[in-house]
């Protein structure tokens, strides 16, 4: 029997206007985010190419070690592949943060800032269309999934045959939600099929199993819609009525709760604004700069060579005094700017927390968190990229200083020192491994069997004692 | 057979819909029960089909409380209620081969479905066309063929014939007719006096949930229905 009641609402679905629209305008849209997210995708990496390309010859370029030490290493951020699906957060921030001996680094230009239209409207990508356009879909399929039968009296007609009201919930659920299924998948695997062919699109077997964990959140984060309707289809007498619940529960899921639990934590957990800490930062360089300019001339004024004495014994004096103390120096400023950057990191890192946490009792939050996680394109990945460019910075600056107070020029002769990368030490970064981005999208995935079983639940219960009349 | 006794219907708000009812429909009998709206018939069928739990008394289908055992109790009853209103996107074909296949007659065949909606008079061009295109007689006609295939010994009817045109009304009362005469209980609650007067074997009225009469056949003869009908509709009034 309950093969009988999927196989009825599987095929009265499809048979429907509404999925014919459904089923084109997923197809239409899918494989319109898939291909725009390869093609982004591609000229990331070209960009990126570019970028890392250019950087060398620039590097190569300088025509002494000082220009280097000043004017920085450019460390580029690699696009990720799945960011064609989920673009997370890259796109808002930067891309490129310039390693110097001066600055602390920071990751800018980001594609918002380039060109701000797309800030307006975001991106178009699957876990956008997945989170908006099919979760209304889940709506529209169930809003009137019992109470549409109560109002039609097929509910009543079906009833009055030996049919356990448990069972019909659970054969509309399990037949609407394929049904729903149907338009999601069939593109979707076309979707893969593209990025399979794709040139220049190369995803290794990691890659693969997130893909399917992005997908296995769909089709979970669906489910909570599915369930959601289902549940107010049972409690409610008229079909509009339950849709104007659900579309009113749609908003503050989808869009009131996400944004107000950022606002909310602002307000409650307060941190310092990135002006202050940079204000900071720069009273401290220039309290740096400025003892340091009498320590120079007071060693110099103390071990200034003597009438007859070899000035090339100075000079290799003064060299060594110099790079070491140039090291102090740049020790204190990254040692303090490291400081005040870890405890401003603590903080914000708190205030995200609580604003991810508050955010987390919708789905849509939920959703965005985990996929951003699984395609690393989310926050966390940013500021673990962010903090081993930091991580760099002082070993960027240690090679600098050194390589800069060996090579400083006594002559006076301007000559040019050839500018020796070898073995300048490059910055490293490992992406996250799955397993960590798995254990880390493990309460998104909590929350929505926890969200299906609940309305699930309510449904079945609001079901068996329903007046079906 | 189909039974009430003292069965008792109070709702939350302290509505009495039905009062202590009792009756029986015997195999081979067609009941009409009459009233006016709200006088308790459909609040009734509601109990025998139990859609609704009763506050006293008891429904019983072939000596089956519904109450205590409601899906076996459901083997032995066909409902046809007063708007038929099936599956729209599925054809004839397809509505009778589901609600066969959940009253547990599994091995009916295409054939099966055109001898019975054959047999309610649907036209053969009907019978693979969407439902939601048909008029409301055709859709009383599939109602009914429902009915006939599961095949149960009791039929519940819901002011089945209202809005039907005079021959489609006709070719439903001949099928009700051939059904008593297989020895089936129809129970049919109506206002369509003068279709009930032709096919009825008792009839009741139902007024505030109780039953004032109850007249068979026999006693009926001489006596104008139309007029009974309307003295208890003016006593209701009054």
């Amino acid at each position: 029997m309950l093969k009988d009641i999927i196989k009825k609402e599987i095929l009265e679905t499809i048979t429907s206007a509404k999925f014919v629209f459904t089923f084109l305008l997923c197809a239409i849209l899918i494989l319109l985010s898939v291909f725009t997210g390869i093609s982004n995708y591609r000229s990331d990496q070209k960009e990126y190419s570019a970028a890392l390309a250019l950087n060398k010859k620039n590097l190569e370029s300088q025509t002494s070690y000082a220009t280097l030490a000043q004017l920085g290493t450019k460390i580029n951020k690699a696009p990720q592949v799945l960011g064609a699906i989920a673009s997370g957060v890259d796109e808002a921030v930067g891309r490129v943060a310039t390693v110097n001996i001066a600055y602390d680094p920071n990751l800018v230009d980001s594609k918002y800032e380039s060109n701000p239209i797309f800030s307006v409207f975001g991106a178009l990508d699957l876990t956008f269309i997945v989170k908006i356009v099919l979760s209304l879909f889940a709506i529209l399929f169930t809003y009137d999934a019992i109470v549409g039968e109560k109002e039609r009296g097929t509910l009543k007609l079906t009833l009055s045959n030996r049919v356990p009201r448990d069972r019909l919930i659970l054969g509309k659920f399990i037949g609407g939600f394929v049904s729903l299924l149907i338009p999601l998948i069939i593109p979707l695997v076309l979707g893969m099929l593209i990025l399979l062919v794709s040139p220049n699109i190369s995803m290794s077997g990691e890659d693969w199993i997130r893909l399917l964990l992005m997908f296995l959140m769909f089709f979970l984060y669906l489910s909570v819609f599915f369930s959601l309707g289902l549940f107010v289809s049972a409690r409610t007498n008229r079909s509009s009525t339950s849709f104007l619940i659900l579309l009113f529960l749609w908003v503050i899921f989808v869009t009131v709760i996400p944004k107000l639990s950022v606002t909310a934590a602002a307000q409650l957990n307060r941190i310092p604004s990135v002006h202050e800490i940079t204000a900071k930062k720069d009273a401290f360089l220039q309290q740096v700069q400025g003892s340091a300019q009498k320590q120079v001339s007071d060693w110099v004024n103390q071990n200034r060579p003597k009438p007859g004495e070899d000035p090339k014994a100075f000079q290799g004096k003064i060299k060594k005094f110099l790079e070491d103390f140039q090291q102090e120096s740049t020790k204190k400023i990254d040692d303090n700017n490291a400081a005040l950057e870890r405890d401003y990191q603590l903080r914000k890192r708190s205030q995200e927390g609580l604003a991810v946490n508050l955010s987390r009792i919708s789905p849509a939050s939920a959703l965005m968190f985990s996929t951003m996680s699984l395609a690393r394109t989310g926050i966390d990945e940013h500021e673990r990229f962010l903090a081993s460019i930091r991580a760099y910075k002082p070993i960027f600056t240690q090679w600098a200083n050194a390589r800069m107070m060996r090579n400083l020029d006594f002559t006076g002769t301007g000559q040019n020192v050839k500018v020796v990368l070898d073995d300048m030490p490059l910055h490293k970064f490992e992406a996250e491994a799955l397993s960590k981005s798995f254990v880390r999208t493990l309460p998104d995935f909590g929350l929505m069997i926890v969200l299906i079983l609940v309305f699930f639940v309510g449904a079945y219960i609001s079901f068996l004692k329903a007046d079906v009349r | 057979m189909i039974e009430t006794i003292e069965l008792t219907k109070r709702y939350e708000d302290g509505l009495l819909a039905v009062d202590h009812l009792s009756f029986s429909v015997q195999p081979g009998e067609i009941f009409c029960m009459f009233g006016a709206n709200g006088a308790g018939k459909t609040t009734t069928i509601n109990l025998l089909l139990n859609f609704l739990p009763p506050s006293e008394g008891m429904a019983l289908i072939e000596g089956i409380d519904v109450t205590k055992e409601p899906l076996r109790s459901k083997d032995f009853v066909s409902f046809v209620s007063e708007n038929v209103t099936l599956y729209g996107n599925f054809t004839a074909f397809q509505n009778l081969d589901y609600f066969s296949k959940l009253a547990g007659k599994r091995k009916l065949t295409k054939i099966d479905y055109a001898k019975a909606l054959t047999s309610v008079g649907l036209q053969e061009e009907a019978f693979d066309v969407r439902t939601k295109n048909y008029s409301k007689g055709m859709r009383q006609k599939l109602g009914l063929a429902i009915a006939v295939l599961k095949d149960a010994p009791n039929i519940l009817l819901d002011e089945p014939t209202s809005g039907l045109d005079p021959k489609s009304g006709q070719e439903f009362l001949k099928l009700l007719l051939k059904m008593r005469d297989e020895g089936k209980s129809i129970f049919m609650s109506t206002h369509d006096i003068f279709r009930a007067k032709l096919i009825a074997d008792r009839v009741g009225f139902m007024r505030k949930g109780q039953m004032v009469m109850l007249k068979t056949r026999k006693e009926l003869e001489g006596e104008d229905l139309t007029e009974l009908y309307i003295q208890y509709m003016d006593e209701r009034e009054s």
